[in-house]
């Protein structure tokens, strides 16, 4: 369109000098008198003197019917489906075809034209092809321009046919709802381990349990799902086989191999020496002391407790009736017994609010007071610039995050020593753990971040007692000690 | 920290590691462990902090922490 404007502007100079002559300087005027004044002489006159206060349907101007013509064609595009702006775009999109068919006919003359499976045309293709490969061409050719009047889409010829058609069919990335998640700090490091180190010595290597006791606070009614399922007896004997006694009926062996006894160990805070809700004592591993010993009464207290302890024992008193019989059925060594140890956990539960977690030796460990994760907490909230105060949702979880951390962390200390050959925990340990987890490096060794994060007190202690490992620190680091300690 | 306030319970923090590892733990050991969970803590609250405000969330919720403390132990292990 605006090719034909250019040839009447230099086809009519005259009429362009004259309408120049009031403003000469608007190039839009000069464009736009020499046409008009061609399509309509009679209103030209007009259009000269009052040239910029025409309506634009009076002056049809080649600049205004363009512009019409353009408005026209863009509504029938958003009107008509898809077939009109197709057909405006054909000949961009046949030409590339152009100039390739006569080469493919100078090209390959014998060859077959290629049945691709993805393609639904294929019946329409001829699949026979043999030496008529000209005709066979010119055959699809006349079909598809055919078909591009009848279809409303006609797909590029470089894609798979029909792959464009729906862009409902493109399917985001499966990755795509995991984003909310912050995946970064997974994918930038997974401490990779071989397969014989997986299942059990070190705790924490274990990474079905991560996953699992994740998955289980993800979803916080998880404890009832354990406690319900207590209530069935084969899993309720896997858990006492799996756990302490190792030795049970087969069905239990079948099922070990899937990892609902695992999954159990794991769900619940993975602290204690998991024992369902609903397992009586004798056949626990601390429990047959228990019955003998005033001193250990605890193991009745070593049950799950979480924090959705209060939940636990409500779901006790509810099912006194089952869990007897299935102690019972699991054991029926002592099954009076335990009901009376059961009767006498729960109300020690009911009564006690904070119960004494084992650690998977059997050695009691308190958890740390919540005052002083508190405090710690919120100085690290506020210096990362949160707002508000830490709810006491968030303390139990943050609590329950520290309880993993402090047990993630003896596992790992327990293995270096053991592989130093020791059987007590040092300083290297700890040094060497900092290190494999990059918090000290060659650029931060252990002491600066004591001074950063530490009060002061405890920085004496640092220092007074331990100038063996620092000394090492400082030999990678190089040079002054006393400087930095100091 | 409040001067006159006790920093952290030492012999609960060796009594936990104690227990789950099963080892001795050396005189002054705790005091490293202690960096190390402040450490931990620092990078869970900042996570946590991150999580709460991209979720529009304002302050810390057990939400967010949930959500952050795998990848933050995971940051911890050995």
């Amino acid at each position: 369109m605006a090719r034909e404007s250019h040839p009447r502007v230099d086809v009519t100079p005259k009429p362009r000098a004259a309408s120049a002559d009031p403003a000469p300087s608007t190039s839009r005027r000069s464009i736009k008198t020499p046409g008009s004044s061609q399509a309509r002489g009679v209103q030209r006159p007009q259009g000269l003197s009052a040239s910029g206060r025409k309506p634009p349907p009076l002056v049809a101007t080649p600049h205004a019917r363009a512009a019409l013509r353009a408005i026209d064609s863009r509504r029938a595009a958003i009107f008509t489906p898809h077939r009109a702006r197709r057909q405006s775009l054909r000949e961009a999109r046949e030409t590339p075809r152009d100039f390739l068919l006569p080469l493919g006919r100078v090209l390959a003359r014998n060859t077959n034209t290629i049945n691709s499976s993805s393609s639904p045309r294929d019946q329409k293709t001829p699949g026979s092809g043999g030496g008529d490969a000209d005709g066979d061409t010119i055959m699809e050719e006349d079909e598809y321009d055919d078909e591009d009047d009848d279809l409303p889409k006609r797909p590029r010829l470089s894609l798979p046919i029909d792959a464009d058609d729906d862009d409902s069919d493109l399917q985001p990335h499966r990755s795509a709802g995991l984003e909310d998640d912050n995946l970064t700090a997974r994918s930038i490091e997974l401490p990779r381990r071989a397969f014989s180190e997986q299942p059990g010595s070190r705790y924490s290597l274990a990474s079905m349990r991560m996953s699992d006791y994740f998955n289980g606070n993800d979803v916080p009614p998880s404890e009832e799902v354990g406690i319900d399922s207590g209530f069935f007896p084969p899993r309720n004997a896997i858990d006492q086989d799996t756990l302490d006694l190792g030795a049970g009926d087969i069905s239990a062996y079948e099922r070990l191999d899937s990892d609902v006894g695992r999954r159990d160990t794991a769900q619940f805070s993975d602290f204690e020496i998991e024992v369902p809700v609903n397992m009586n004592e004798d056949t626990f591993m601390i429990a047959p002391q228990a019955q003998e010993s005033p001193t250990h009464e605890a193991p009745g207290l070593h049950e799950p407790v979480d924090e959705s302890e209060a939940l636990d024992a409500q779901s006790d008193d509810d099912n006194g009736v089952p869990e007897p019989e299935l102690a019972e059925e699991a054991s029926d060594a002592g099954s009076e017994a335990a009901v009376e140890a059961f009767a006498k956990s729960d109300a020690q539960r009911s009564t006690k609010k904070r119960a004494i977690k084992v650690s998977k030796y059997g050695i009691e460990c308190p958890s740390l007071p919540p005052a002083v994760v508190k405090r710690l907490a919120q100085t690290f909230a506020k210096t990362s610039g949160a707002k508000g105060k830490i709810t006491p949702d968030a303390l139990k979880v943050i609590m329950q995050a520290s309880d993993w951390f402090f047990e993630q962390l003896g596992d790992d200390l327990q293995a270096y020593a053991k592989h130093a050959g020791r059987k007590t925990i040092e300083e290297s340990d700890m040094l060497t753990i900092m290190k494999r987890q990059r918090q000290t490096n060659p650029h931060t060794t252990p002491f600066a971040l004591a001074q950063r994060h530490l009060p002061r007190e405890l920085l004496q202690e640092l220092r007074m007692t331990p100038p063996a490992p620092l000394k090492r620190r400082r030999k990678a680091g190089g040079g002054n000690e006393d400087e930095e300690i100091t | 920290m409040a001067p006159g306030q006790k920093l952290y319970p030492r012999a609960t923090v060796k009594k936990i590691v104690k227990a789950h590892s099963n080892c001795n733990v050396s005189k002054n050991v705790d005091v490293l462990i202690f960096l190390d969970y402040a450490l931990f803590m620092q990078t869970l609250m900042k996570e946590a902090t991150i999580e709460a405000k991209q979720g529009g969330e304002r302050g810390i919720t057990a939400r967010g922490v949930r959500k952050v403390t795998a990848d933050s132990l995971a940051k911890f292990k050995g």
